[in-house]
C-alpha cells in the first residue's frame, strides 16, 4: 500500500516536470534570437514506463526547432544587418492543450495519494481495540 | 481458530487489495505515457474456489487490461481507474475490519478462564 504513494509519487514528479517543460515554453513563446545564433527551443518530456509495477520517470528530453521562424523585425535590438531575428518555433494551442493534460494527470496521482493513505491508515488500526 | 480459513482468506484479500491499489497507482502514473498498457489485478475467483476447498490462501494475478487502445499506444481509462481505486480502497478498509473481529474473538477467548 505504500508502494502505491511512492507510485503515485513517480506521477506527480513526472507530470510536474511536464507543468515546468511547458510554462517554460509559453514563457519564451515571444523570445527573439539574433540570426547567428539558434532560435529558442521547446522543450518536449519523453517518459517511459517503469519496469514492473514500479511508476513512470522521466527518459529524456526532445527539442524543437532550432531554425526557428525567421521573422522580420528591423526594430528589434538582436535584428541583424537585413533586420532578421529567429523567433522560436512554438505552437501556443498545442502548449495550452498539453498543459491541462499535465494538470489534470498531476491531479489524479495526487488523488491516488489520498486513497491510499486511507487504505494505509486502516491497515495500521488491525488489532487495535475500537 | 488461529489460522483458522477466515483468516487466510482475509489476509489473501488484504494482499489481493493492496497488489491491485498498488497497479491502478501504476496504470495512473503513467495515464500520459506513450504505449503503456494498463494493468489488472484478479484473485476474487480463485479465493473463492481456494475457501471452497478449506485452504483461503491465493496469490493475485496480474493480467493486460482489455480496455481499446488510443492512438498514442496508451490504454488507461482514468475514470475506471478511479472507480476501482475508490472501490479497492473501501474494500481494504471492510478487510481489515473483518481481521479486527477476527483478533477481538481471539482475545475474548483467551480471556474467557
Amino acid at each position: 500500500m505504500a508502494d502505491a504513494i511512492g507510485i503515485a509519487g513517480t506521477g506527480l514528479t513526472v507530470h510536474r516536470k511536464w507543468l515546468d517543460a511547458i510554462s517554460d515554453n509559453i514563457a519564451n513563446i515571444n523570445t527573439a534570437e539574433p540570426m547567428s545564433g539558434s532560435a529558442f527551443q521547446a522543450r518536449y518530456v519523453a517518459v517511459q514506463a517503469g519496469p514492473g509495477t514500479s511508476g513512470v520517470y522521466v527518459s529524456g528530453a526532445a527539442y524543437g526547432s532550432a531554425t526557428g521562424r525567421v521573422t522580420y523585425d528591423p526594430e528589434n535590438p538582436v535584428a541583424d544587418a537585413d533586420g532578421y531575428v529567429r523567433m522560436p518555433d512554438i505552437d501556443l494551442g498545442s502548449q495550452m492543450g498539453a498543459l491541462i493534460m499535465a494538470q489534470r494527470g498531476y491531479q489524479a496521482n495526487a488523488a491516488v495519494v489520498d486513497r491510499a493513505q486511507d487504505a494505509y491508515q486502516a491497515a495500521l488500526k488491525i488489532g487495535s481495540n475500537g | 481458530m488461529i489460522e483458522s480459513v477466515t483468516q487466510a482468506a482475509l489476509s489473501s484479500a488484504l494482499d489481493g487489495l493492496s497488489t491491485r491499489q498498488r497497479v491502478i497507482a501504476d496504470n495512473i502514473a503513467n495515464i500520459n505515457t506513450p504505449n503503456y498498457q494498463a494493468q489488472r489485478v484478479t484473485f476474487e475467483d480463485a479465493l473463492a474456489q481456494s475457501v471452497s476447498q478449506g485452504s483461503g490462501a491465493v496469490a493475485p494475478d496480474i493480467l493486460p487490461s482489455l480496455e481499446p487502445t488510443q492512438t498514442n499506444g496508451n490504454n488507461v481509462n482514468l475514470d475506471e481507474e478511479t472507480l476501482n481505486s475508490i472501490e479497492t480502497g473501501l474494500r481494504y478498509q471492510f478487510a481489515t475490519q473483518a481481521m479486527n473481529q477476527q483478533f477481538q474473538s481471539l482475545t475474548a477467548a483467551m480471556k474467557t478462564s
